[in-house]
């Protein structure tokens, strides 16, 4: 019994394990600037080199014990502090390093700068596993960035696809927004005059009504078959205990049909007398009436029978 | 005295008549013009009253930052304005519209969503033009959809495609759906020949109240599952609808056919009045909204009597569907269909189309929901 209990315990820690590294594996290097001259400032007001990491998942992922590095030869180069709360990144959200090499400035600060032609990488906490690696291009220049054209997409071994330099920086926000192409725009570029939007749409829409048009055509058939079969059994009198037809299943226009042919009938024929009463509301003088009475208005109340 | 006189000055400076302009006088006597519409000539009252005073409302001339105009965060009808900008007005609509529907004509007669279907033509008709005349795809998608002929669609869409657009957009296609008397018969007697309009059609058949029970579910399905964008307005349009033929929940049918649906046409018609601030509404762009809103109400006209007469075609004689109601494939409930009963009994007066003309109306309603979901999922 008892090593059933360790063979669980010891599955549910490797299962962590392996969804803690999984969730590391799903951050990416996402920009980064060298040269810093008159781009966003740090905490302490210095313009410094930087580098954004993105979480492509949509599970919060800590960071905290994976290692940034800028030589090959040494992954293990700057640790991410454990255990401080900033290293828990949120579902598709960013984080900023400043490669400022003064790590006793912060969580945030690396022990190493970064430089044109540097390959960065981003190891998980086993110190071994590269998870993402990029190379930065030599003419880089001031003030630009290089990073993904879109978050978290392209390539993962430093080769540089689908990375781009970028027309503005963007550090700790996505690489494309409002520079980016709406699908408006896309639209306006392959389809500037509608026709293939039109008749797409208009397929569509033809599309959803003819499924429903079809479905309501069988379920009609159905539904008179059904009625149908309810009349002729009412008409043959197999069962005439049952009532007839339902009423809503008589159309308005009989009922009109025979209360017209019975009013007609009955002024042709003379067949209808004059009642020599009338309904009234006239208050009568008889102080008990079963229809005012308030017993057989209210419900009784149950009574257990022993 | 010195102090009361600077008081009221600064008094003064606050007054419309200090801050007022031609272009408010415009927008006022704009708004006077719904009001007379409304209640003189009683074209859609319950749209173009609320709407005109929301007119005059938005476009009293303030004082920028006394936190009351409509485009002043904050503001009580800022806050009201909102069930516009976040689109959460219309669905709440659509679901007032379902509990007030009866599908019947549209069951008996299936065949008759074709021509709601078809109607939709003036949506993408004035997509096309909006787009030839510069306006962008979304901006074109949003205008396009004042041919649907549905007020809380265009006004849905265009919160999401063009919010710069909407006061516009809703102002037109309130205004055209009160015009449908005037605009749609010229164009149905155009396309239509004598013989085709004294058309007599079967009468439609009965319809049990398990086929109306389940045709909000089919139709949800149905639709939803093939443009999920369309969800806020069909969702609510059918579950109002289902709440409505279920049988047992009588009192929120009631409530959503009601008080809901009363009250939140009072909220939008007076923010979308406000919404129309003569700085915001008085451009080329308004001129050219109205323009092409009227385009796409007579492309749809056109649209559903051209599809009648061609299905005709493949009908055979004693099936034939009466070329009078394809205007009614727009979703103008029940004005359009009631354009066609008054125009049937003009060359026949013993030839009622009232009932057929409702299906393909109220299959509109559908068709121009689904219509916005398509052009929510390609565009916004």
């Amino acid at each position: 019994m008892k090593s059933i209990k360790y063979i669980l315990v010891s599955g549910l820690l490797l299962l962590s394990l392996s969804l803690s590294a999984q969730h590391q594996s799903s951050m990416r290097i996402n920009e980064i600037l060298v040269t810093n001259t008159s781009d966003f400032q740090d905490d302490f007001g210095q313009h410094n080199g930087w580098l954004e990491l993105f979480n492509t998942s949509y599970g919060t992922v800590d960071v905290g014990g994976c290692f940034l590095s800028n030589d090959r030869n040494n992954l293990k180069m700057y640790i991410i502090p454990k255990g401080d709360v900033l290293t828990k990144i949120k579902p598709r959200q960013h984080i900023l390093f400043w490669a400022d090499n003064q790590p006793y400035r912060g969580t945030f600060h690396t022990n190493f700068t970064l430089a044109e032609s540097d390959t960065l990488f981003f190891i998980s906490s086993d110190g071994r596993t590269i998870i993402d690696a990029i190379a930065i291009p030599k003419d880089l220049g001031e003030n630009k960035s290089y990073g993904r054209i879109q978050d978290g997409i392209g390539s993962i071994t430093g080769d540089g696809e689908g990375y781009a330099y970028l027309d503005r920086t963007s550090p700790s926000t996505n690489n494309y927004g409002v520079d980016a192409e709406t699908k408006s725009m896309i639209m306006a570029k392959t389809d500037p005059h509608g026709s293939i939007m039109s008749l797409t749409a208009m397929s569509v829409v033809f599309l959803a009504l003819i499924i429903l048009a079809i479905i309501f055509t069988y379920v009609g058939k159905l539904s008179v078959r059904k009625m149908q079969k309810t009349s002729d059994a009412t008409a043959v009198g197999k069962d005439e205990s049952k009532p007839a037809a339902k009423v809503s299943e008589v159309s308005s226009e009989t009922f009109a049909a025979i209360a017209l042919a019975l009013h007609l009938y009955s002024v042709e024929n003379e067949t209808h007398d004059d009642e020599s009463f009338a309904i009234t509301m006239t208050h009568t003088d008889r102080t008990y009436s079963p229809w005012s009475s308030k017993i057989y208005g209210l419900r009784q109340t149950p009574q257990i029978k022993k | 005295m010195e102090n009361i006189i600077q008081n009221l000055g600064q008094f003064w400076e606050y007054t419309g008549f200090a801050n007022a302009n031609y272009q408010y006088i415009l927008m006022i006597a704009i708004g006077l013009g719904f009001l007379y519409l409304g209640i003189k000539k009683e074209w859609e009252p319950m749209l173009l009253v609320p709407i005109g005073f929301g007119i005059i409302i938005g476009n009293i001339p303030l004082f920028p930052g006394l936190q009351v105009g409509v485009y002043e965060e904050g503001s009580v009808l800022n806050i009201l304005y909102q069930g516009v900008r976040q689109g959460f007005y219309p669905p709440l609509i659509f679901m007032g519209i379902g509990a007030m529907t009866d599908f019947s004509a549209l069951i008996s007669n299936p065949k008759l969503l074709l021509i709601g279907a078809a109607a939709q033509f003036g949506i993408f008709g004035a997509y096309a033009l909006a787009l030839l005349i510069g306006f962008t795809p979304a901006e074109a998608g949003a205008i396009g959809i004042i041919g649907g002929a549905d007020g809380p669609t265009a006004i849905f869409l265009s919160s999401r495609l063009a919010p710069d657009l909407m006061g516009a957009i809703a102002v037109s296609a309130y205004s055209y759906m009160a015009l449908v008397p005037v605009i749609q018969p010229p164009i149905m007697r155009l396309l239509t020949t004598k013989k085709e309009r004294v058309i007599r059609m079967k009468p439609p058949r009965t319809v049990s109240p398990t086929e109306k029970k389940i045709f909000p579910i089919i139709g949800f399905l149905c639709t939803a599952f093939i443009v999920p964008s369309g969800i806020p307005l069909l969702g609510m349009l059918f579950f109002g609808n289902l709440i409505k033929e279920s049988g047992v929940t009588r009192r929120l049918a009631n409530t959503a056919s009601g008080p809901l649906i009363d009250i939140v046409t009072i909220l939008i018609g007076i923010t979308v009045g406000c919404s129309t601030q003569a700085d915001k509404f008085l451009q080329l762009k308004s001129v050219e909204i109205f323009g092409l809103g009227a385009l796409s109400f007579m492309i749809a006209t056109c649209g559903g009597v051209l599809f009648v007469k061609f299905f005709n075609l493949f009908l055979k004689e004693g099936n034939k569907i009466n070329p009078l109601i394809g205007n009614a494939g727009v979703s103008a409930v029940p004005d359009s269909a009631r354009v066609s009963n008054i125009e049937g009994l003009k060359y026949d007066p013993k030839n009622y189309l009232l009932m057929h003309a409702m299906g393909p109306n109220v299959a509109g309603v559908i068709g121009s929901a689904v219509a916005a979901g398509i052009l929510l999922g390609f565009l916004s």
